[in-house]
């Protein structure tokens, strides 16, 4: 029998990551299984039966040599590895009892995960701050163009402005939780 | 080998200082999380993610090394400086120990569990 494959879109930011877990959490609740991850928040899902399963995303660079022990290390500790989507990666594992099961045992490299993502957001940094100013500076491809290019840089900018606060914000709260 | 060298490593953290035990024998990344389960009798549990990143550290400060690779699992083994540095940790455990143990005013009183 062929399953049913289901499409979502649902749209979470770097730093809701939790979020993301806790919705893929209820979608297989509901019996839909995560298959793989498309960019821009595109879902597919197989429809089977509910199950109690926990997801869990890490946040990592890695050399394919590296990566493959590193998802090995994971497999041996029973989870699954269900896919990536850039430096993302997808674990779950099923519920046994009422313990939930974590992929970080500590507070510190919880943390880190976090530290990981502003050194990968910190590479777009240099680029950024040489290439938005020359957009206002131009006026190269006409005064239309100059204002949609305008528009982007500074919504660009927003973003990875408000992306570092949010990592940041995520980072101090650990720490506060950490030390009670 | 200067002191200093070592001293930069101390105090270990309860799970580093395990996963060092861990690796005194060659063993990769799951079996550490099982051995360390057993000798720390169940008080510390290391997760996937808390041991890759701790492993990744512990071989670039070079307390462990990477002495081979077995299909897609590394082999890692704990170093001379690790094995300095361990067991530096322990004879100041020991010192910890022994002046705690021999304070008779903390044993006298009735400390939960005591008689």
């Amino acid at each position: 029998m062929k399953q049913k494959l289901v499409t979502k879109f649902r749209w979470f930011w770097a730093w809701e990551d939790e979020k993301e877990e806790t919705w893929l959490a209820d979608m297989a609740g509901k019996g839909l299984h995560l298959e793989s991850i498309s960019p821009f928040g595109i879902y597919h899902f197989q429809q089977g039966e509910p199950a109690n399963i926990v997801y869990r995303l890490d946040f990592h660079i890695l050399k394919n040599q590296d990566k493959e022990s590193y998802l090995q290390l994971f497999e041996d500790a029973g989870w699954e590895h269900v896919g990536d989507l850039s430096s993302w990666v997808y674990f779950r594992r099923p519920v046994n009892g009422s313990q939930f099961p974590e992929i970080f045992s500590d507070q510190e490299s919880k943390i880190d995960k976090y530290r990981r993502m502003i050194v990968y957001l910190a590479i777009f940094l240099p680029i950024m701050v040489i290439s938005i100013p020359s957009i206002y500076r131009t006026d190269y491809f006409g005064p239309a163009a100059s204002t949609i290019l305008e528009t982007l840089g500074t919504l660009l900018l927003l973003l990875f402005a408000s992306a570092m606060v949010m990592l940041i914000r995520r980072i101090t709260q650990l720490k506060k939780q950490s030390e009670g | 080998m200067a002191k200093g060298n070592i001293d930069r490593h101390l105090p270990l953290t309860e799970a580093t200082f395990y996963i060092l035990l861990a690796l005194v024998k060659p063993n990769h990344g799951y079996a550490v999380m099982q051995r360390t389960e057993e000798i720390s009798q169940g008080t510390v549990h290391l997760a996937p993610g808390t041991l890759y990143g701790a492993l990744t550290s512990l071989e670039q400060s070079r307390l462990i090394i990477r002495a081979a690779t077995e299909g897609r699992r590394k082999i890692y083994q704990i170093s001379e400086l690790g094995k300095t540095v361990l067991r530096e940790q322990i004879r100041r455990y020991q010192i910890m120990l022994e002046s705690a143990v021999s304070d008779p005013e903390l044993w006298e009183a009735n400390y939960p569990g005591g008689e």
